[in-house]
């Protein structure tokens, strides 16, 4: 059995990730993204300081260095631009081959369902990656171009090298794909619900809102523990002195029980669903 | 016929439930974990046991450790909104005519809301070197105390305060004041520890009834529970506890609870703790470019000043001009009430402070679970651990008048 | 391969209140061209979804190349390649992606000859020319000729195929047709659900037919069209005595009335009277009516079309069956 097994499922999640990003919507997504850190730098460069302590966090920094475009543009795409995008991918991942008719086809071929949900969730996975590699990349050149470049003071105030800056902010990267990964997984199961993606995507954005907006709420403190938005914002702990790992593995150990949970309903879901579209 | 495809029915419902399997695992795993791991670190302990004055000698005995941990501070004071509050009296001192008030006051704002507030913070010791990093949403306030004196900064402001003291005046005070210790005792018994401890745990013993609690885990290290309960039931304060490790000695946890509440209105207590030099590094601050940096010199006074200082205050003289600023104890032990004169917060509160706080015979009053303040019409203001009618007696009775 | 490529035991589907199918014992011989035949919504698509472990079976059991069904999904389905509810893909990718795509899922098939063999599948259904052009641009025939090209990508024991002329224009039809004949005649089973009678009558050697959710008969082309009755087709000018003459011989006729076979004189005209034959010989019929003096221009004895017998088996017309 094991020897007939000549295809292997890395070719499968090759295929996968070649469908999601040549496909001309995937593109969009991240060019939106990318236009977050342009319209911030380009704002910025063209009406001047915003002065301390309006705006964003970091904004009145960005004048001064031009690495914090990037951390700027993380804050104002979190809350909504990302979980849309994100939304948007991880609703399509079954519900999108369903609404296609191409599901049953990929069944039959066959794929294996188990096979073919990790699959979908990995290739997720790695678009929570692009996403925020593509926000932070893009903000960092962005700032580049228009702003001087220079060692970066961290919040505690000491100040590192351009290169461990550049290192940080790729760390920031990880901690918001990581901090993603939850809500593809909750994408994935509304996804295996439906035939119809928008359903899923929206489904899965409303979500991330009403999770932040409980989050918000001091009265449901009881409940922010369990928000898979709860440590959204902790990337910041990457830009102390020293580094607070901890909230990077709170982030993770939280969002691993998400993945846990709604990959096991999506499990429950797809493998005893009958496919007829 | 009836019989295969029953039995096949059968077997793809079971196949159909087993898929399902893991989803209802999963939730169960998660919540037995849950359960389990806050299970696990309330897990009886149980370390040798100790008499009060036994554990409270441990305590002061040991050495301060080096160490690096996580402290959260959790504080339900039940204070309508703190920042309101300081808002206020930073405000207050900033229309008061002279600027060293509105530093104060912003200082006042800021220490009040590190000591009050709720945040989770990084703390390092070693030896004389010492951190508090709080760890605010995307910003960080930190306290740095090294070689070169005590830095403050708050990124969220960048600003930076710096206080220095002059360490050869300290050292010549120091020695100025052994070498009269030495003369002032020299016919005295120098007191042991021990003597002292007892002493001072006597005098505890008065107003406090001073308990050894359960043993308990604490940031994983199994400590010990001193507990402290006023036997004054005039105050406000129910009990005190502080859990203290039972191989360091060091306080791991500290909770203040009302009198009358089940969980505590203020607590500090580590979440995790290591008892190791930190990296030397973290304790070294250089204020950032473009940081408004504030320098605070510390005037170390001379042998001679002390005495005199301690002699106005030993004979009440309420004749100088500083007296007017100084506060005023009235009562003793955990009922003890806070006279701040008319003048001391700046010029007098408005708008802002009468949102958080009520109108009472003779002023408004801002209550807590634990302290009451009462502002007087006349200016001053009263605090203690105690009740409002006991701040109004303290504010009617002539004696405090008497020092303005 | 011996034996039957599809056997399935009271197999069932049940839609919530709705049984779409109902128990059917259906026996696919390995080697055979099956028709599926049945109206629509008579349960065709919902077996050929359990067939292939798209639906699980509300009971009975179903054994595809000889291993039960869905628990095999993974070691039959590379030897099966179908066309389920006309062919879908990706629009937004070109023909041959879509086939590369579908390709990788395969667990059992390589990928360093996936190139090739994508090639060899768009070559045998003519759509070369057309490889790199994305779906979307494609019209509805070379989208079927894709779906076909799906279904080949690897040599295949059994070919599913729901409707695989959909589409397509006679010339397309009958490539298909012959494409059909000639993967029988390498041994592959071909399991065809189809509309067109005609088609099915042309190239299966084997038919079920399928009626509100049951098999309502299988067996090969010949059995059934010789399980129907037998119809006579006279051809004479003198229709009242020949009728007189077959409804003696206790034949049930047809038409109240011949209708003229060839245009011709009124009295002298050819007209067509139809008969169902039922226990008599034909020549005996025939002997009758010469004995009569009818005037025997022509006659035929044969078994009912196609249509006619899947019409006497399904009702009339295609209706929807609720």
């Amino acid at each position: 059995m094991r020897a007939e097994r000549r295809g292997s499922t890395a070719a499968l999640f090759g295929s996968e990730l070649l469908t999601l990003f040549r496909r001309r919507r995937t593109v969009a997504l991240l060019a939106a993204l990318a236009l977050i850190p342009v319209l911030i730098g380009v704002a910025i460069r063209l009406a001047g300081d915003a002065g301390s302590g309006r705006g964003p966090a970091f904004l009145d920094q960005i004048t001064n260095n031009g690495l914090f475009v990037g951390v700027t543009a993380i804050i104002v795409a979190i809350p909504l631009f990302l979980p849309l995008t994100i939304g948007v991918v991880a609703g399509d991942t079954i519900a999108g081959e369903a609404s296609h008719g191409t599901l049953r086809y990929l069944l039959i071929a066959p794929a294996g369902r188990l096979r073919l949900l990790a699959v979908k969730y990995l290739s997720a996975g790695v678009f929570c990656l692009a996403a925020s590699l593509t926000v932070v990349v893009v903000g960092t050149l962005v700032g580049w171009a228009l702003f001087p470049i220079g060692p970066v003071t961290l919040l505690s105030g000491s100040t590192v090298s351009v290169g461990e800056g550049l290192l940080r902010l790729l760390g920031i990267a990880a901690y918001v794909c990581v901090s993603l990964l939850g809500l593809s997984a909750i994408g994935l199961f509304l996804s295996t619900l439906t035939t119809v993606p928008v359903g899923a995507m929206a489904a899965t954005a409303i979500l991330a809102v009403v999770a932040q907006i409980i989050g918000a709420l001091p009265q449901l403190d009881w409940l922010h523990p369990w928000l898979f938005s709860e440590h959204w914002l902790g990337f910041a702990d990457l830009l102390r002195d020293p580094v607070q790992w901890a909230s990077f593995a709170d982030n993770a150990l939280l969002q691993a029980g998400y993945i846990l949970v709604f990959g096991a309903l999506a499990c429950g879901r797809f493998l005893t669903k009958d496919i007829l579209s | 016929m009836r019989d295969q495809s029953s039995r096949t029915q059968n077997s793809t419902a079971s196949r159909t439930f087993s898929r399902w399997i893991p989803a209802i695992v999963a939730p169960i795993v998660i919540g037995v974990g849950v359960i389990l791991v806050p299970m696990q670190a309330t897990a009886a302990v149980d370390l040798p046991d100790k008499t009060p004055a036994e554990l409270v000698q441990f305590a002061a005995e040991s050495p301060a450790q080096p160490l690096s941990g996580t402290i959260e501070q959790r504080s339900e004071l039940g204070l309508p909104d703190l920042s309101g509050l300081t808002g206020a009296l930073g405000g207050a001192g900033g229309d008061g005519s002279s600027a060293p008030a509105a530093a104060s006051s912003a200082d006042l704002e800021q220490l009040l809301s590190l000591a009050l507030g709720s945040h989770t913070a990084r703390v390092y010791l070693d030896g004389p070197n010492a951190r508090l990093q709080v760890l605010d949403p995307l910003a960080e306030r930190n306290v740095y105390r090294n070689a070169d004196g005590v830095w403050i900064y708050d990124s969220a402001e960048k600003a930076a305060t710096h206080i220095t003291v002059d360490q050869a005046a300290v050292e010549a005070l120091k020695a100025e004041l052994q070498t009269g210790h030495a003369d002032a005792g020299a016919g005295a018994e120098m007191p042991t520890p021990e003597a002292m401890l007892d002493q001072a745990l006597a005098r505890l013993d008065e107003s406090t009834a001073v308990t050894v609690g359960t043993d308990a885990l604490v940031a994983g290290r199994a400590a010990y529970e001193l507990v402290l309960t006023p036997r004054d039931s005039g105050t406000l304060v129910g009990q005190i506890s502080v859990a203290i490790d039972g191989q360091t000695g060091t306080a791991l946890a500290a909770s203040v609870t009302a009198r009358g509440a089940d969980t505590p209105a203020f607590s500090i207590a580590f979440t995790d703790v290591t008892f190791a030099a930190p990296d030397p590094a973290v304790f070294a601050f250089t204020p950032p470019a473009g940081t408004a940096v504030t320098e605070k010199p510390i005037p170390v006074p001379t042998a001679a000043e002390l005495q005199q200082a301690k002699a106005e205050a030993g004979s009440g003289d309420a004749g100088s001009v500083d007296s007017a600023a100084k506060p005023v104890l009235h009562g003793t032990g955990w009922t003890t009430v806070v006279e701040l004169p008319a003048g001391a917060l700046g010029a007098p509160a408005s708008g802002p402070l009468d949102t958080v706080t009520q109108p009472v015979d003779g002023g408004r009053v801002l209550t807590t679970s634990l302290v009451t303040v009462l502002f007087t019409s006349d200016g001053r203001a009263f605090a203690g651990a105690v009740d409002v009618a006991t701040l109004q007696a303290a504010a009617s009775a002539p004696a405090a008048s008497s020092g303005r | 391969m011996t034996g039957f490529a599809i056997e399935t035991a009271g197999l069932s589907k049940r839609f919530r209140a709705q049984m779409a199918v109902d128990g059917i014992d259906l026996a696919v011989p390995s080697g055979s061209v099956f028709g599926f035949l049945g109206p629509n919504g008579s349960g065709k698509t919902t077996t050929i979804r359990m067939l292939l472990g798209l639906v699980a079976a509300s009971s009975g059991s179903a054994r595809v190349l000889g291993t039960d069904m869905p628990r095999g999904v993974g070691s039959v389905l590379p030897r099966v390649g179908a066309l389920v509810e006309g062919p879908a893909f990706l629009p937004f990718l070109s023909g041959a992606a879509n086939l590369r795509r579908f390709d990788a899922a395969d667990r059992s098939a390589g990928g360093r000859s996936r190139p090739a063999r994508v090639a060899d599948a768009l070559d045998r259904v003519g759509l070369s020319h057309a490889a790199d052009k994305k779906v979307h641009a494609y019209s509805l025939g070379m989208k079927q000729r894709l779906g076909l090209a799906n279904a080949l990508l690897v040599p295949r024991d059994l070919l599913v195929l729901d409707e695989p002329t959909n589409g397509l224009d006679p010339q397309g039809t009958r490539e298909v047709r012959n494409l059909i004949r000639s993967l029988a005649g390498d041994g592959t089973t071909v399991f065809v659900s189809s509309h067109l009678l005609a088609e099915v009558e042309q190239i299966c050697t084997h038919v079920g037919v399928m009626r509100a959710g049951r098999l309502v008969t299988q067996g090969t082309l010949d059995d059934f069209r010789s399980t129907g009755a037998v119809s006579v087709r006279l051809q004479t000018p003198d229709v009242a005595d020949a009728r007189a003459v077959l409804a003696r011989l206790g034949l049930t006729v047809d038409a109240p009335a011949g209708t003229p076979a060839r245009a011709g004189g009124p009295a002298d005209a050819t007209r067509l009277v139809t008969a169902r034959l039922d226990a008599t010989p034909p020549e005996a019929v025939v002997a009758a009516l010469v004995a009569a003096g009818v005037r025997v221009r022509g006659f035929e004895a044969a078994h009912a079309s196609l249509e006619q017998r899947f019409v006497e088996l399904t009702g009339e017309g295609f209706d929807v069956v609720q």
